[in-house]
């Protein structure tokens, strides 16, 4: 009999009930979407930050401790090139062995040098040799392309990139090339100690930074002029990387100061501070800092905007709430005769409120997968057209999303069960 | 022996009296009617002794029980219990079939029976509309399957209000007959009417005005007692 007259009841009011179950869906759909973005987001935010640079800064011990000394930022990197130590390049393929290899984006190795440039007034400039596009074979035996083409994806170069192998040429910065009235296929002469290269400029390039007085040739070109087979000065990597919380900032400051446990969240989170510390671990006498701008930044970003839809997603269900509220009022008050009868011939209140909250729930749970699968699409419409990637299906999210369209649509309904358990039988029966 | 009793019962609305200081006795077995112009009481009386609201002053006691005190709980339950409730607008539920209205009101008093509930629909005559819609039903049959769904759990008392009020001289006739059969079985009925011919198949007739008994009169037509207004 239950059941009859909750069935009786769902199919009399089926424009309302579906009405609700619209309701439902609409609120359990952009959950949906939102959750799943939101869980997602943390990954593509950080895969497009990581299009705009490196957030890791890698140094020799020496002359991290002359920046510590002097206070040099780690906003210039190049400070480095003031010491007299340096990483081995044949180390660096260990940067995609560590725990979090798989975070590790991109990573490029830079030797610069001083040199004097053979144009009127003979200036001394800043000759940066680099990877551009370099194959690497890995310890693992895997092989990776890694250099500054990916991780400067955002200079815009006239002219062409340079290859590694490519070592006698050369893309110059913007402001260099004007101020000196060099051009794309000019050649020009650097020289330092006695020593001196020709190269070929195949690019001009404006990066919107110091880099732009600066000319860029293969990592081996300088290391032939400086005779520092090699070695590099330092190496930007490109991660990953989880917002900073109270234990990576703990961390960043002394692991030691850790427990066993905190340590292990901490080595296994993918925090900025635990990936340094495992680059630490894998180049010799190395220091890794997070480029802290960066960094802080992309945490800033990924936080805004997971908190912009965790809003979007708490209005949308306080919409449907209120939606649901109105609806199932409606719907009681337009039932109250038959509900007072019910009363009137001896039902309590609370098996009335089992009849109406089943058909709620039945009509909420048929709304909450239409939903949930509708939300998931949204999220799909979102990855493609935001992040240009699909969004993931976590499964976390099915239950928070049966969970919340549950409470909703309690919570929707609590006004009109108020309404229904006052109901007096003698005044909806006889009006007074 | 009486199965109820009225003993100067009030209601007032605000400032006015629906019903004023009304003593009265129906013993078991009897069938009363009450009548009286628009605004006499009837509906207010008719809804203190079925339990669905409470006096202000006085008290009601139902088969022994003073229900005036009672909490809204208990007289849900005595309503299920002891009083059959039969409407002028008779208050089916629309979604549900004859048969299953009449099981309603077995389901909230104790178990279905789906046998019992046609045997009820037989002894209104409507043993083959039980699978019928209220909407498929004519006013004199949705008025029997109302008094089938009234008669199922056996109540002490049967209270209707103005149950031929909707009805053509025809059902009204089948109707009234329902009645007479029920009272000649053994039930206490209360009819609230403003048919001076249904209210002369009563024992008695109870007459309200201005939420005052104005007089009680006899099958025969004689006053059984009078009150001045």
């Amino acid at each position: 009999m239950f059941w009859r007259m909750v069935g009786g009841a769902l199919f009399r009011q089926r424009g309302k009930m579906m009405m609700i179950a619209v309701t439902i869906a609409l609120g359990a759909s952009l959950s949906t979407a939102m959750l799943n973005v939101m869980l997602d987001v943390g990954d593509k935010v950080n895969q497009e930050l990581k299009t705009y640079g490196a957030n890791i800064n890698v140094a020799p011990k020496g002359a991290s401790l002359l920046s510590d000394l002097y206070s040099v930022q780690d906003e210039d990197p190049a400070a480095s090139a003031v010491s007299d130590t340096y990483l081995k390049e044949s180390e660096l393929g260990n940067i995609k062995t560590i725990f979090w290899a798989f975070n590790i984006v991109d990573f490029t190795p830079y030797l610069e040098a001083r040199v004097l440039l053979s144009v009127p007034d003979s200036p001394v400039i800043q000759l940066t040799g680099t990877w551009f596009s370099r194959e690497l074979a890995l310890p693992t035996g895997e092989t990776l392309r890694t250099g500054m083409k990916n991780m400067k994806n955002w200079w815009d170069v006239s002219g062409e990139w340079i290859s590694d192998e490519d070592t006698d040429s050369a893309m110059i910065g913007s402001l260099l090339a004007q101020r000196y009235g060099i051009k794309t296929g000019d050649r020009v002469t650097v020289s330092l100690d006695g020593r001196s290269a020709r190269l070929r400029v195949a690019g001009v390039f404006s990066a919107g930074g110091d880099e732009d007085e600066q000319l860029y040739v293969p990592l081996r070109a300088v290391q032939d002029l400086t005779g520092r087979a090699g070695q590099v000065s330092r190496v930007e990597v490109s991660a990953l990387t989880t917002p900073d919380n109270e234990l990576s900032r703990r961390a960043a400051q002394n692991p030691k100061s850790l427990s066993i446990k905190e340590w292990e969240t901490w080595y296994c989170t993918a925090y900025v501070s635990a990936i340094c510390y495992q680059i630490d671990e894998v180049l010799t006498d190395s220091v890794s800092k997070p480029i802290r701008q960066v960094a802080e930044s992309e945490g800033a970003i990924l936080e805004k905007t997971q908190l912009l839809m965790l809003l979007i997603t708490l209005l949308s269900l306080a919409g449907s709430a209120l939606g649901i509220s109105n609806l199932v009022t409606a719907s009681i008050m337009e039932r109250s005769r038959e509900l007072g009868l019910l009363k009137a011939v001896g039902a309590n209140s609370a098996p009335i409120a089992g009849i109406v909250l089943a058909e709620i729930l039945i009509t909420g749970a048929l709304g909450g997968i239409a939903g949930y699968f509708i939300g998931f699409g949204f999220a799909q419409v979102i990855g493609h057209s935001v992040f240009g990637a699909a969004i993931d299906m976590k499964p976390m999210v099915a239950p928070m999303v049966a969970v919340l369209a549950l409470a909703v649509t309690l919570a929707g309904s609590l006004p009109a069960i108020r309404y229904m358990l006052s109901l007096r039988p003698a005044e909806v029966l006889h009006g007074r | 022996m009486n199965l109820l009793e009225l003993n100067g019962v009030s209601k007032v609305y605000g400032s006015i009296y629906a019903l004023r200081n009304i003593d009265l006795a129906v013993e078991r077995g009897e069938w009363l009617a009450i009548m009286g112009p628009s605004g006499s009481g009837k509906t207010t009386m008719m809804n203190i002794v079925g339990g669905m609201d409470k006096p202000s002053s006085g008290t009601v006691i139902l088969d022994g029980v003073d229900i005036s005190k009672e909490s809204a709980k208990n007289l849900t339950a005595i309503r299920r219990d002891k009083i059959g409730l039969i409407f002028q607008q008779f208050h089916l539920i629309n979604y549900l079939s004859a048969l299953e209205n009449v099981m309603v009101a077995q389901y909230y008093h104790s178990l279905p029976d789906e046998k019992e509930a046609l045997e009820a629909l037989e002894r209104v005559g409507l043993q083959d509309r039980a699978k019928h819609l209220p909407s498929q039903l004519s006013g004199g049959e949705q008025q029997r399957v109302c008094i089938a769904r009234a008669l199922i759990n056996y109540p002490a008392l049967i209270l209707a209000d103005e149950p031929t009020g909707n009805l053509d001289e025809t059902n009204e006739g089948i109707v009234m007959d329902i009645f007479k059969q029920l009272h000649r079985d053994g039930s206490t009925i209360i009819v609230v009417t403003h048919d001076p011919e249904v209210a002369e198949e009563a024992q008695r007739t109870v007459v309200l005005e201005h939420g005052k008994v104005a007089r009680i009169v006899a099958a025969n037509g004689e006053a059984a007692a009078y009150y001045e207004k």
